[in-house]
Order: C-alpha cells, then structure tokens, then sequence
C-alpha cells in the first residue's frame, strides 16, 4: 500500500510540485485506473497487462480532459473544479450500475501471476511487483523532469507569462504534464484494484486526495523522493494507529476520526512552518555555456 | 412533482445556500482565498447549537444565537493562530487555501470525535404540513425562508447603511487606500469571519434541521455552496444569494424534468418517463459548477 500510494503521490506531486497545477481531484485518476483495469479484467476478460496499460490509457485520456481547462481558469477555481469533476466521478462510479456494480463495486478482480504463488506468499510478490513499479516511475519522472521538458514545466510554476513570453506553449506542456500525471495514478488504481480484488466508489471518497496532499506536503513539493518519503510517512502513521488501536481501549470510529485530525493538523503545521517539507526541492542554475572567443 | 412545489422547495434550498454562500463570498472578497472550511464551520455551529438545545435545555433560538457566537469567536481565533501569520508574510493564496483545507479535515474529525458519526436530529416536533397552491410547505420551512430572507435585509443594510459595511466595502476594493484613511483592516477583517461564521452558522442549522446533522454535511454542503459563489460571482453578496436561488432551482427542475418527452419526439419513439436518478442530485451542483466554470468564471453579476 506505500508503495502504490508513493506512486499516487509522485504522480501528484508532478502536478503541484513541478507544474503548479493545484489538482483537488487526484483520487479520479485513481479511480478511473482501479475502475477501467478491473472491469477490463472482469468483464471483457483480456489478458492483464492489457487490463493495466488500458487503466493508464483512460486515466491519461481524462488528465488530458482535465488539463483543457487549465487555459482559461485561475489555479484556485481549476482546484475546486476538479474536485467536483472527481466527485462526479465517482457519483457515477455509484450510480451506473450497469457498468461498475453500484455500490457494491466491482468483485472478484483478478490478481496477476496467481496460480505461482500460495496465498500466504502472494502479498510478498505483489510488494515486489509494486516496488519495480514504484522504481520505473520513480526513473522514469526524474528523468523527466530533468529533461528539458521538465525544466519547461517548473518555468511554469515558477513564471507562466514569462514563459509564454519566451514562445514555449504552455499549454501544451500543462497538457503532457497533465497527461503523465494521469498514466501514473492510473497505474497505482490499477494496482490497487488487483491488489485488493475488490473495489468501490467507497474507495475513492474525496478524502484520499487530501491524503495525497497531505504525503507531498509533508515529504517536500517539488522532488519525487520527497513524495515518496511522505506517503511512507503518512501511510506508517495510517497503519501503526491501527495497531495501537487494538491496545488502547478506543472505538475504531473514534481511532479513525483521530487519525484524520492528526494528519489535518500536520498539512496545517507544515504548510505554516515548513512549507518545503521534509526534503527540499533542489535549486538549480542553468548557466549559459560560453564557446570560446566569444 | 408539482410546479409549485418546485417553487417552494427551491426557495427553502436557495435560502438555506446563500446563507453559507454570502460568508464564503465575503471572506473570498477580502482575504482573495477559497475557504475550504467554511461549510465546517457552520456545522461545528449547528452542533453546538444542537448541544445547547439537547443538553443545556435553551430554547432552540436562542441556542442558535448563541451557536453562531461561539462559532464566530471560533472563525476569528483561527484566523488569529494561523491566517494572521500568513497574512504578514505575504504568503500566497494557493497556501492559505491549503491550510484551509488541513482546517476542513481536522475540523470534521474533530466533529466526529466529539459528538460521534452518529446521525442526529433536533427534537422538533413534525407537524403536518399544510398546502398552498397545491404545495407542501411545513411551518419549519417557511420559518427557513423568512429567517433566510430577513437575514439578507440585514446584511444589505449593514453593507449599505452603517460605517461598518462603507469600511468593509473600502477594505474589499482597496486595502492599501482603505488604511490609508484610518480604517483598521486588521479589525475589520476580526468582525468579517465573525459575520461570515455567524451567518454560516444560520445556514447550517437550517440545513440540518430540514434534514438531519452528521459531521461530514459540511463537506456534503461544501461544493454546492461553492457553486452558488461563483455562479453568482465571487466576492459579490448580492451574487451569492442569486447564485444559490439558481442553483436550487436547477437541482429541483433537473431532478423533475422528464427526458422521455424530449427523446420522445411527439410520439416518434415510445419510451416511458425517464428521469435522471436522485442519486445523481449532488453531481448537478457539480456539473453545473464544471460549466460555469469554463463558460464564465466570473459569474453572472460581475463585481462592479
């Protein structure tokens, strides 16, 4: 679960950290990936890579629906748009029963490589397998991001009309960024929903994203090593208040209640004091290479 | 559905939303940031007031006036920990609404924790509704939309009519000019979180006693109150209480409309009555926020 929450928070953090886009709305990616991989699993029965590569597809399609927007809007309503796009996400993820199930989701999902290992093992396997994930992704966007579209993209953070003014398309690079990001939650929904076998729109409330907000902003904004640091974090915390919860005398509603208070505190507190996060995003000068006798 | 009744069940839902909607508006206007938890507040408030009435025994009036004054001191101490330290550094809005959000969360769960998830409802007494035109409106309801309506009288003639509302108005429209003629904006800004807590607090309540009281209302309420914000206009009052009229009406009529006439074409195809779900009622705020949004950001009434 760190592991496909690290890869939720990268994919975010690619968003917020590098190209400034505020995205309230990330569990749709999740979900669209978790949704489009199972049903393509369960229902049109192609063999599982496909189901995997289908959930980044669609996921990548709707980052790319979701970034035409980012043309005319300020960051603050995109935010609050896409937070109501990933509720209306999921209101249909409910209400289309047809398709994904209703309420009572999607069952039965198919794991990956199953018949090789006994049940006990299985979990230690898939760990492996999202680990790989996790490092491909993690290359994968460094290498991105230092590339010189990744240097395009924090120009844009940092300065969008000077970028415009340098003829860069902005557009177009919110767009791939937008488009990237999307690949990569829908991978981890994809892996989520395997993982699991079961999902439903109870999976995807809005609260995940704030849990995704909450893991960047504690790791460090702007560096991928920094987002997966905080989804460690946060998802250590998540589970260790588990266990604690079967020693402490306390109902699991009011564990869970306390647990959110806690980590809403923590984006107060960090926000407040330490708005970097744990790790810094590194600075870098590009200098201009003379040539000589010049 | 009747259309008078879709009338009345929008006024009562308009009302209810523009309360909440005039607060958001208002702290959007002066401090330029989306406040995530502005529907929290206003349902801490009607837990409180709950409290009051259940377990103090205050009449459920004046447990709501009280509410709302707690609830405002409680608006403005958070402002004092946490906005006003942003406030002189200058951050940029993008944090505030962040920490806006952290507010949100650890303000439900702290709602939660209190009062537990439990379901909760006022002790008042159903009585039976009595019709006008053909609609049913229940004595509560009607006392929603006059409090609604009175509420917004006031709020015009403390905008319009007092020191107070000329100084405010100045702080919105230019806060370097408005200090510069010995308007405190720091003070100014204390008594906007407390109206703005206060008239959430209203709404809240409202809200809750039409239907039932639950810790996460806030976050159910919150994008429909938005909505109505910029559907109106963001940082207009006015705005926000024609956004929210709007947009109770459209979920009343969206919900009432029957597709099978339009797909029916005077009798070409034979399909009965289809109507869109209730289960897709909180995605018409939604939808209709996503259009407003690309179509005309800045509302129907443009601040002047």
């Amino acid at each position: 679960m760190v592991g496909i929450y690290g890869l939720l928070a990268m994919s975010l953090n690619f968003q917020v950290g590098f190209a400034g886009l505020i995205n309230f709305g990330q569990v749709a990616f999740f979900c669209i990936g978790a949704y489009t991989s199972s049903l393509l699993a369960t229902k049109v029965g192609i063999p599982l890579p496909f189901c995997f590569a289908g959930g980044m597809v669609i996921s990548g399609l709707f980052g790319y629906l979701m970034s035409i927007p980012t043309r005319s809007l300020k960051s603050d309503y995109w935010a609050i748009a896409t937070l109501a796009t990933a509720e209306v996400i999921r209101l249909i993820a409910l209400n289309e029963g047809w398709l994904t199930g209703g309420p009572f989701g999607v069952m039965t999902i198919p794991q990956p490589f199953q018949f090789l290992f006994s049940r006990d093992s299985y979990p230690l396997f898939y760990l492996v397998l999202v680990l790989i994930c996790v490092l491909l992704i993690y290359f994968a966007l460094s290498l991105l991001s230092d590339s010189p579209f990744g240097r395009d993209v924090k120009a844009i953070r940092d300065d969008e009309e000077l970028c415009l003014s340098l003829g860069k398309n902005t557009r177009q690079i919110k767009l791939q960024a937008m488009v990237v990001a999307g690949m990569v939650g829908g991978l981890a929904g994809a892996l989520f929903a395997h993982y699991i076998t079961f999902i439903s729109p109870e999976n995807f409330r809005p609260i995940e994203t704030f849990l995704m907000w909450a893991m960047i902003i504690v790791g460090g904004r702007g560096n991928h090593a920094g987002a997966i640091l905080g989804a460690v974090i946060i998802q250590l915390f998540n589970v260790s208040t588990r266990f604690i919860g079967e020693y402490v005398s306390l109902s699991p509603d009011v564990m869970a209640s306390l647990r959110m208070l806690i980590i809403g505190l923590l984006i107060i507190l960090f926000i407040s004091y330490r708005p970097e996060g744990l790790i810094k995003e590194k600075k870098k000068v590009y200098y201009l290479k003379r040539r000589d006798g010049e | 559905m009747e259309f008078s009744q879709i009338i009345v069940n929008s006024l009562i839902r308009g009302s209810e939303l523009s309360l909440l909607a005039i607060g958001l508006t208002m702290v959007f206007d002066i401090l330029k940031f989306s406040n995530f938890a502005h529907a929290d507040y206003a349902v801490l408030g009607a837990f409180l007031a709950y409290t009051f009435n259940q377990v103090f025994g205050i009449n459920l009036l004046i447990a709501i006036v009280l509410a709302a004054l707690f609830t405002g001191l409680f608006g403005i101490a958070i402002d004092r920990i946490l906005f006003k330290r942003l406030r002189v550094i200058g951050a940029n809005p993008v944090s505030l609404m962040i920490i806006s959000m952290g507010i949100e969360i650890a303000l439900r769960n702290m709602l939660r924790l209190i009062w537990t998830s439990e379901i909760k409802t006022y002790a008042i007494a159903i009585r039976k509704p009595f019709e006008i035109l053909g609609a049913r409106i229940t004595p509560l309801q009607i006392k929603i939309v006059l409090v609604g309506f009175l509420s917004m009288v006031a709020f015009h003639i403390l905008l319009h009519k007092t020191k107070f509302g000329k100084s405010l108005r100045a702080i919105s429209d230019n806060r370097v000019l408005a200090s510069a003629c010995a308007i405190d904006s720091e003070k100014m800004i204390t008594w906007m979180w407390f109206l703005a807590c206060a008239y959430g607090v209203i709404g809240g309540t409202m809200i809750a006693m039409e239907h039932v009281l639950y810790p996460r209302l806030g976050f159910d309420i919150l994008i429909p109150v938005f909505c109505a914000t910029i559907l109106g206009g963001i940082g207009n009052p006015y705005g926000a209480m024609v956004g929210a009229l709007i947009l109770a009406f459209a979920e009343n009529i969206v919900l009432a409309l029957d597709l099978s006439r339009l797909i029916n074409l005077g009798g070409f195809f034979n399909v009965h009555s289809i109507q869109i779900s209730t289960g897709y009622k909180p995605a018409i705020s939604f939808v209709m926020l996503i259009i407003i949004l690309l179509w005309k950001p800045t509302g129907i009434l443009r601040k002047k």
